[in-house]
């Protein structure tokens, strides 16, 4: 984790998700779809909802997904024409106007959490709602979430939630083995919501 | 241990638009390199090939790039942007440049040929050499640099691609010569020599390309999960047909046996079967390698 390095001056934002919370719900995914006017098929942000155990002793575990805004994020690096870039306050952004439509971010980004906006032809993702964040709001999954279990912060300041969150539980990121260094991260990570199930179809395309 | 309930679908990035792209640069470096074998190297009896190698090294590379921007969902911006807002840590980049100097080069060293002119083609055709490479092999880099998918990630995708473009164009000009010489020429006798030549040079390719992919598959077998699952959905699963079948025993096994063996190589039809079998495998390959990479989802 490299929060402490850095300009300190500046915020760095961040999110922790907090599993334990978590009913699986799928507001998050809704307001992000309605704030962001994400069209169908493409998805910013999700939950993604694993059935683990054997009867009677099974339960669902959730995972909400989004993009990590990493520290050294590899869709930023293989972009040609510097479109996706990341901000100096850590999100990562796409600029429409200088989108190629390339596709090549998609292939590099390991948590495949970018779509072609099916309409537009260009790159669409999470990006923290960063017009929210400007305006000191936070992002619409943060606040539509009915249990908190989505905190969004600045991880310089050690008076906020998020930094306090990490520093005192027990949290886990996304694929830490990629070099990324995602700064999105669970408490209560279950490992089968990690797991990719490449034999099972989904439930849901039946 | 657990069972998807819900997850959202992730989209493919790069389809088959993008296979022929390499395809047909592939083509295109190895017909170059077969253009040079006389002029550059100075091997004489490979000089027949020469002129036409040039003539379709520049025509596929002009037609290649169009399968490339109809992938891109903006042609026209990207045709700029590539360059104005260019990202030197991004592979595309390059590629952006190799485009326009290649085939540049190419025609300049075709003028040349084409007036006789020895020295000054030689000069060309001896700068294309690493272009055509260049060319090439950035093809293999760009899949190699997403790293995320460790099909796709690994040092030997670029040396991979070399090997398969330069096979492919040799059976490509294996053909056009027969076509030529049989059909366009006064005499009607096809150059036995230089066909003997292409298809001794296309065997030893092929046995290094076959040596590649084992390197390739056996490393892969022993790394990550998601490296074991990739190679066991090529080798056994859904791709199977495509990768072993098509790729390797098709387009380049039974070309292998065809060109090693004097006498199935004299006999013309064998031989121009086994041209055609490792143009459809090479083909095979370009389409296995880019949907093989990003079929399995990683998430
Ligand atoms: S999660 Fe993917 S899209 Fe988001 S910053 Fe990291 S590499 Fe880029
Ligand atoms: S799709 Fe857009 S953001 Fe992604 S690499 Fe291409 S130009 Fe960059």
């Amino acid at each position: 984790m490299s929060i402490e390095k850095k300009n300190q001056k500046l915020p760095r934002w961040g999110m922790v998700i907090d599993l334990n919370k978590c009913i699986g719900c799928h507001t998050c995914e809704i307001a992000c779809k309605v704030q962001n006017d994400v069209p169908l098929g493409i998805w910013r942000s999700w939950v993604k909802e694993i059935e683990k155990g054997v009867y009677p002793n099974v339960v669902r575990a959730f995972r909400p997904t989004l993009c990590n805004h990493c520290e050294d994020p590899v869709c930023v690096k293989v972009c040609p024409v510097h479109a996706s870039f990341k901000r100096e306050d850590g999100i990562v952004m796409v600029d429409p106007h200088l989108c190629v439509g390339c596709r090549y971010c998609m292939s590099a980004c390991p948590y495949e959490v970018r779509y072609i906006h099916p309409q537009k032809g260009i790159l669409d993702k999470c990006d923290f709602c960063h017009f929210r964040v400007d305006e000191g709001l936070q992002p619409a999954c943060v606040e539509a979430c009915p249990t908190s279990a989505r905190v969004f912060g600045d991880l310089h300041d050690s008076e906020s939630e998020v930094a306090q969150l990490v520093s005192r539980e027990p949290v886990q990121a996304l694929k830490v083995d990629m070099g990324t260094d995602p700064h999105v991260y669970y408490i209560g990570l279950d490992q089968t919501t990690m797991e990719v199930k490449r034999e099972v179809e989904f439930v849901w395309d039946k | 241990m657990g069972q998807i309930v819900y997850d959202v679908h992730y989209q493919t990035s790069l389809g088959f638009l993008i296979s022929y792209y390499f395809y047909l640069t592939g083509l295109s470096a190895g017909s170059f390199m077969i253009s040079t074998l006389s002029y550059g190297f100075g091997m004489e009896k490979f000089k027949p090939a020469s002129k036409m190698g040039v003539v379709t090294a520049v025509l596929l590379l002009l037609l290649a790039p169009q399968f490339l921007l109809m992938q891109v969902a903006w042609p026209v911006k990207s045709l700029w942007h590539n360059f104005v807002y260019l990202n030197p840590l991004s592979a595309i980049s390059y590629g952006a440049f190799l485009l326009v100097l290649y085939p540049l080069n190419s025609i300049i060293y075709g003028i040349f040929m084409f007036k006789d002119n020895k020295k000054w083609t030689k000069f060309f055709g001896l700068i294309g050499i690493p272009l055509a490479l260049a060319v090439h092999g950035y093809t293999g880099w760009i899949l190699a640099l997403g790293v995320a998918r460790d099909y796709w990630n690994t040092g030997l995708m670029p040396i991979v691609f070399l090997f398969s473009a330069m096979v492919s164009g040799i059976s490509m000009m294996i053909l056009m010569i027969m076509i030529r010489d049989r059909f366009f020429t006064k005499e009607k006798v096809i150059n036995r020599e230089i066909l003997e030549g292409l298809a001794k040079l296309l065997g030893w390719l092929l046995i290094v390309d076959l040596f590649l992919v084992f390197c390739d598959y056996s490393i892969l077998l022993y790394s990550g999960q998601e490296g074991q699952e990739v190679a066991h959905f090529m080798l056994f699963g859904r791709m199977a047909f495509g990768f072993v079948f098509m790729e390797n025993i098709v387009g380049k096994i039974i070309p292998l046996i065809i060109v090693m063996i004097p006498k199935l190589r004299n006999n013309y039809y064998l031989l121009v079967l086994a041209a055609l079998m490792n143009m459809i495998g090479i083909l095979a390959m370009r389409i296995v390698t880019v949907y093989g990479g990003q079929v399995l989802p990683l998430m």
